[in-house]
C-alpha cells in the first residue's frame, strides 16, 4: 500500500511525459498523413491569401506614411531578403520557400516595432501587419509540413549564410523606406512562392498519386 | 515505430486511469451537438471570435458543478482554450481567423470526478464560416424578354478568403409563397443569374444567399434585402372573362342585356381596351377606365368593365364576341350566346350552400339532359358561379366536372348575397338556379319606423311599417315584435316576418301610448323608432252619434215649438201683439145731444166708416177760445149710427167697447165709474182749442160736434176739457176709411204721428197737418164744406192728465 502511494506521483509524471512525447510526434504524423494534393492546395490558398493581404497592406502603409510614400517603395536597400526562390529540385525550392518566410518574419517584427512609434495603436496598419505576420508563420509551418510529407527522410536544412541580419537603428525616413521595401519584397516573394507551390503540386503530387495507384 | 507509439499512449492512459477508479454515473455527461460559427464582420473579414453552442449533459450537473471549456486548436499553430460562462455556449478568440488551415474545436466538461470531451469539430477553418449576404443585389428587366429577370450581385468576401456558392428565391409581390431556384443552377461562384419562366407584367421580389463552396462546409448566410422588379408586358395569352346581366326590358317580351367583362387571367399587361361585336355587327372599341397599378389574377380582384347594353327580344337569340387589348397585342376571342327566352337550357340540380370557416361553399348536380335531347349538345363545358349584392356583382368559372366549389371572392358578412349557378354549353348559358344567403348574419342595424294608419280610435289603433332596407337587415328577418307601452305597462306582440301592419285593440281611451317595432334575425334584434299617439276620448262614431242626436233633438224641439206656436197663435198673438184699433176703422160720429147716448158697440171686424154724429151745441162760437171758452162737454150718451172701431180695427178686440160715457153718471170725468169708461168726448166742430180760430169760418150753421168713437178710453184731459192743455198738443187726427172723397189723411200721414211720452202715458201728437187734411166727419145732414175747409183739425186733445185707470 505504501509502495503504491509513493509510486503515484512518479507514475503521473511519467505518464505526462509520455503524452507530451506522443503529441510532439503528432504534427509530424499529421503532415505525413496529409494527402499531397489537398494539403498543397490549402498551402497554396494560404499563400495567395497572404499575397492579397500584403497588397492591401502596402496600400494601407502608403496611406499612413505621408506624402512621399511612393518614393519610399522605389528606393532599394540592403539587409532585406530577396523575393526570389532558389534551388534546383522541388525539395530545395520548398526549403527555399520555407527559409524565405522565416527570414521575413523578423523584418516584419522590426517594421511593426518601428511603426508602433510612428502610428496610433488603433491604426489599421498595425492590425494588418500583425495579421500578415501571423499568417506568414502559419504558412511557414505548412510549408515545413509539406516538405516533411514529401521528403520525410530529409531534415530541413538551415539556411545558408545564417539568418538575415536586421538593419541597425534608423531614422524615420529610413524606417519608412525600410518598411515599404520589406512589404514590397514580401509581396513579391509570395507571388513567387505561390507559383512554385502550384508547380510542386502538379509535378510532385501527381507523380505520387500515380505511384500510389500503381502500388 | 507506430506500434511503439501506440503502446506508449495506451500505457500512459492506463496509468492515468488507474489513479482513481471512476464511476460513469458521476463524471459529467458528454456535451452533444457542438455547433460553432465564425461570422463575417466589416472590412470583408471573418471575425477571429468563434461562437460555439452545445447541449450539456444533465447527469453530471445534478449534484456537482460542471465546468465547460472550449478548445480551439489550429493545427501546426497552437491551441487556445476558453472557459465557458454558461453550460451550453462559449466564445473563443484567435489571433486571426485561420483561413485554409486545419481547425479543431471541442468542448470539455469537467467536474471533480472527471472530465469528458465532446465530439471534435475538425476541418478546414472555413467549415464554420458564415459570411454576410451578397451585397449590392440588383434586378434588371429587359423589354424583349417578358418572362425573364436578370439578377446581379457582389461577392460578400474576397475569393482568397472563401469561395462561395449561392441560392436564389423569388415570389410575386403580395404572395407569401417563395419559389427557389434549383440549387444546381446557382451552386457556383457566380455574381449573376437570369430568372426565367416568369409571368409578364408581374412584380417579383428576389433574395439571394451564399455559403462556402465546399460541400458540407460553412453556414448559409442570411437572405439579402428584398429587391423588386417588374417583368415587361406581353400580349394576353387567355381570352377575356365575358359575362352578362339580364334584366327585364321596358316593354314586354324584351330583355336588357348588359355585357360585362373581366381582364383575361393571363393579361400579361394592363388591358387598355376591349373590342366587342354583337350579333355580327361592326366591332366597337371600349376603352378601359382607371389605372391598374398591379395585375392580380385572383378572380375576385380583377376589375369588371361594362362593355355594352342591348335590348334583346325574348324571341331572339343573341351572341357577342370580345377581344382584349394591351400595349403589346390582343387576346384570343371570347364568345357568349344568349339563347331565346323559351330555349334556355337546363339548369343545374339540387343547389345547396353552406358556410364553413367563414367561406361560402356550394354544391350542385349537373343538369339533366332532356328526354330525346342530343347529349352532345347538352354537354356542360363549364359552370359560372355568380354572386351579387346590391349593385356589386362578381362571378367565377368552374370546370365542367366540378360539382362543389367555394366562392373565391371576398364576401362581406352581414350582406345578403344572391348566388346563381349557370351551366354553360359551349358558350350557351343555361337557366340559373339561385339561392340567397349570408356569409354571416348579424342583428339589423336599424329597426322599422312605425307609424299610425289614419287616426287612432278610442280603443284601437292601426300600426303600419315598412320593410327595413336590405342593406340594413344584416340577416334574414325571422319575425317582428310589436311593442306598445303606456309608460307603466308594456305589451309585446310577435308577428311573422311578412307582416307590415297590425291593429292594436283593447286600448284605453284618452291614453298616451308609445309603440315601436323590433325586427329580429337569428343573430339578434333591433328596435325601431318609437311613435307616440293618444287615443280619443270618444270614438268618432260616438261623437257623430251624439251630434246627430243633439241635432235631431234640437230640430224636434224647434218643430215642437213651431207647432205650438201655430196651435196657440191666437193666444200668443193676443199676448205679444195686442190689437190696437186701427184708427182707420174708427168712426167719428157727428151727433147732437139729441141723439140717444147709447152707442152701438163697434163690431170687431168692421172697419166701419167713421160716422160723425152731429151734435148740436149751444152755439157755434168758436171753439178756439181757450179754456174759458171751452165748451163743456156733454157727457150724454151718444148714439152712433155706426159702430166705431178702434184704431187698427178690432182684431184683437173681442167685442167692441162702448164708447159712450154716461152723462147721467156725473159730469166729472174723474168720477168715471168702473162700469163706464169714457171713450169719447164731444167737441165742438168749430175746432178744438188751440187751433187757429181764424181759420175757422164763421158760419151760421149750428155747430157740429164730432165725436170719435174709440175703443180706447179717454184720458182725463179729454174728459175734462177745462184742464190745461198743452198748446203744442195736437189732436189725434181721424182717418176716415170710407172711400168717400174727402179730405182725409191717409196712412202715410200717420207717419207724421209722434208719440209723446207724458209721464208714462203715451200721447199721440200729430205733427202739423195740412189744413186740408183735417178730417171732418161727414154728417148726414151734410157738412159744411166751409167748415171743412176752415177746420183742419185733429180731433183729439193731448191727454195731459194721463189715463185714469178704471
Amino acid at each position: 500500500m505504501y509502495f503504491q502511494q509513493s509510486m503515484e506521483p512518479v507514475t503521473t509524471l511519467l505518464s505526462l511525459l509520455l503524452v507530451m512525447a506522443v503529441d510532439s510526434t503528432r504534427s509530424v504524423t499529421l503532415c505525413r498523413n496529409q494527402q499531397c494534393g489537398n494539403f498543397l492546395q490549402q498551402t497554396l490558398k494560404l499563400t495567395r491569401l497572404i499575397h492579397k493581404e500584403s497588397v492591401d497592406l502596402i496600400k494601407i502603409y502608403k496611406t499612413t506614411q505621408g506624402d512621399m510614400s511612393e518614393l519610399f517603395c522605389k528606393i532599394s536597400i540592403n539587409n532585406v531578403p530577396d523575393p526570389n526562390i532558389s534551388g534546383l529540385d522541388p525539395s530545395e525550392r520548398i526549403v527555399s520557400i520555407y527559409s524565405h518566410i522565416q527570414a521575413f518574419l523578423p523584418h516584419f517584427k522590426r517594421v511593426y516595432e518601428q511603426q508602433t512609434d510612428l502610428q496610433l495603436p488603433t491604426n489599421t496598419l498595425m492590425t494588418e501587419l500583425t495579421r500578415v505576420s501571423n499568417r506568414s508563420s502559419s504558412l511557414a509551418a505548412m510549408v515545413n509540413c509539406i516538405y516533411q510529407s514529401l521528403f520525410p527522410n530529409m531534415p530541413v536544412p538551415e539556411p545558408a549564410g545564417g539568418p538575415t541580419s536586421l538593419p541597425p537603428s534608423q531614422n524615420i525616413f529610413q524606417q519608412k523606406v525600410y518598411g515599404c521595401v520589406v512589404l514590397k519584397r514580401y509581396k513579391e516573394f509570395l507571388s513567387n512562392a505561390a507559383r512554385e507551390l502550384r508547380t510542386v503540386k502538379t509535378q510532385v503530387c501527381k507523380k505520387r498519386t500515380q505511384m500510389n495507384v500503381l502500388s | 515505430m507506430i506500434s511503439w507509439r501506440g503502446l506508449l499512449h495506451l500505457l500512459a492512459w492506463a496509468c492515468l486511469l488507474s489513479r482513481k477508479p471512476a464511476n460513469c454515473a458521476d463524471i459529467p455527461e458528454k456535451p452533444e451537438n457542438l455547433t460553432c460559427v465564425a461570422v463575417q464582420v466589416k472590412n470583408n473579414e471573418i471575425s477571429p471570435t468563434i461562437g460555439c453552442t452545445w447541449v450539456p449533459g444533465t447527469r453530471g450537473s445534478r449534484d456537482l458543478n460542471t465546468n465547460y471549456t472550449l478548445f480551439a486548436e489550429v493545427v501546426l499553430v497552437g491551441l487556445k482554450r476558453a472557459v465557458a460562462k454558461q453550460n451550453n455556449s462559449c466564445e473563443i478568440t484567435l489571433d486571426s481567423y485561420p483561413h485554409h488551415m486545419i481547425l479543431n474545436i471541442w468542448v470539455e466538461a469537467e467536474n471533480d470526478l472527471g472530465k469528458v470531451e465532446s465530439e471534435h469539430l475538425s476541418g478546414d477553418a472555413d467549415f464554420i464560416v458564415k459570411t454576410s449576404p451578397p451585397s449590392d443585389v440588383k434586378v434588371f428587366s429587359e423589354k424583349h424578354f417578358p418572362t425573364s429577370l436578370l439578377i446581379n450581385w457582389t461577392h460578400p468576401i474576397a475569393a482568397e478568403y472563401l469561395k462561395l456558392i449561392y441560392q436564389i428565391r423569388y415570389c410575386s409581390s403580395g404572395s407569401s409563397t417563395w419559389t427557389h431556384v434549383p440549387p444546381v443552377d446557382t451552386a457556383k461562384y457566380i455574381q449573376s443569374f437570369r430568372l426565367q419562366y416568369l409571368q409578364p407584367d408581374t412584380v417579383y421580389v428576389i433574395q439571394v444567399s451564399c455559403k462556402n463552396m465546399r460541400e458540407g462546409h460553412g453556414h448559409w448566410s442570411d437572405w439579402s434585402a428584398n429587391v423588386t422588379a417588374r417583368t415587361p408586358e406581353d400580349k394576353p395569352m387567355s381570352k377575356p372573362d365575358l359575362w352578362r346581366v339580364i334584366t327585364p326590358g321596358d316593354s314586354a317580351h324584351e330583355r336588357k342585356v348588359l355585357f360585362i367583362c373581366k381582364n383575361p387571367v393571363l393579361s400579361n399587361g394592363k388591358i387598355r381596351s376591349f373590342d366587342i361585336r354583337v350579333q355580327g355587327t361592326k366591332w366597337e372599341n371600349v376603352l378601359v377606365n382607371g389605372s391598374d397599378s398591379e395585375s392580380d389574377y385572383d378572380s375576385s380582384q380583377r376589375k369588371t368593365t361594362h362593355l355594352k347594353q342591348i335590348v334583346l327580344s325574348d324571341r331572339r337569340m343573341g351572341y357577342v364576341e370580345v377581344i382584349a387589348h394591351n400595349s403589346v397585342g390582343k387576346s384570343p376571342k371570347a364568345l357568349l350566346v344568349i339563347p331565346k327566352a323559351s330555349q334556355e337550357l337546363s339548369p343545374v340540380e339540387g343547389l345547396k350552400s353552406w358556410i364553413h370557416s367563414g367561406r361560402l361553399w356550394l354544391e350542385w348536380r349537373p343538369p339533366n339532359v332532356p328526354a330525346g335531347g342530343d347529349a352532345h349538345k347538352y354537354t356542360v363545358t363549364e359552370y359560372v358561379v355568380e354572386w351579387a349584392s346590391g349593385a356589386q356583382r362578381d362571378w367565377q368559372r368552374e370546370y365542367a366536372n366540378t360539382t362543389q366549389t367555394v366562392i373565391r371572392g371576398r364576401l362581406e358578412k352581414y350582406k345578403r348575397y344572391i348566388i346563381s349557378v349557370y351551366a354553360l354549353f359551349s358558350g350557351w348559358t343555361g337557366k340559373p338556379v339561385t339561392v340567397e344567403t349570408f356569409v354571416e348574419q348579424g342583428k339589423p342595424s336599424k329597426g322599422p319606423a312605425v307609424r299610425l294608419n289614419g287616426n287612432p280610435g278610442s280603443t284601437e289603433a292601426e300600426l303600419v311599417w315598412n320593410e327595413i332596407p336590405q342593406d340594413e337587415q344584416h340577416g334574414f328577418i325571422t319575425n317582428y315584435t310589436i311593442f306598445y307601452s303606456t309608460g307603466t305597462e308594456e305589451h309585446a306582440i310577435p308577428v311573422s316576418a311578412d307582416t307590415y301592419s297590425y291593429r292594436l285593440k283593447s286600448l284605453s281611451s284618452k291614453t298616451s301610448y308609445k309603440a315601436w317595432i323590433q325586427a329580429s334575425t337569428i343573430a339578434g334584434s333591433c328596435n325601431g323608432t318609437q311613435h307616440s299617439f293618444i287615443t280619443l276620448k270618444y270614438a268618432p262614431k260616438e261623437i257623430e252619434g251624439i251630434v246627430v242626436g243633439v241635432c235631431f233633438g234640437f230640430l224636434f224641439l224647434v218643430l215642437l215649438v213651431v207647432l205650438l206656436c201655430i196651435y196657440k197663435r191666437d193666444s200668443i198673438k193676443k199676448t205679444f201683439l195686442p190689437q190696437i184699433p186701427n184708427p182707420g176703422n174708427s168712426s167719428i160720429g157727428t151727433w147732437s145731444p139729441d141723439f140717444p147716448s147709447k152707442a152701438d158697440m163697434p163690431r170687431e171686424s168692421a172697419l166701419a166708416d167713421v160716422s160723425v154724429v152731429e151734435v148740436d151745441l149751444f152755439d157755434g162760437k168758436s171753439v178756439f177760445e181757450e179754456d174759458k171758452a171751452c165748451l163743456p162737454l156733454k157727457k150724454d150718451k151718444y148714439l152712433s149710427e155706426e159702430h166705431s172701431s178702434g184704431i187698427g180695427g178690432s182684431s184683437c178686440m173681442s167685442s167692441p167697447r162702448q164708447s159712450v160715457s154716461d152723462s147721467d153718471e156725473g159730469g166729472d170725468s174723474s168720477e168715471t165709474t168702473a162700469s163706464t169708461v169714457q171713450y169719447s168726448s164731444v167737441v165742438a166742430c168749430n175746432g178744438y182749442k188751440g187751433q187757429t180760430p181764424s181759420c175757422l169760418p164763421q158760419t151760421n150753421s149750428q155747430p157740429t160736434f164730432s165725436r170719435s168713437e174709440s175703443t180706447q178710453p179717454l184720458l182725463d184731459s179729454e174728459e175734462n176739457p177745462d184742464m190745461p192743455r198743452q198748446e203744442s198738443s195736437r189732436l189725434l187726427h181721424l182717418f176716415p176709411l170710407n172711400p168717400q172723397p174727402r179730405h182725409s189723411a191717409n196712412f202715410a200721414d200717420m207717419d207724421q204721428l209722434e208719440v209723446e211720452d207724458h209721464g208714462g202715458l203715451l200721447s199721440l201728437r200729430f205733427s202739423a197737418l195740412e189744413e186740408d187734411s183735417l178730417q171732418t166727419v161727414p154728417t148726414e145732414e151734410g157738412q159744411s164744406s166751409d167748415w171743412q175747409q176752415a177746420a183742419p183739425v185733429s180731433n183729439y186733445m193731448s191727454q195731459t192728465a194721463g189715463y185714469r185707470p178704471q
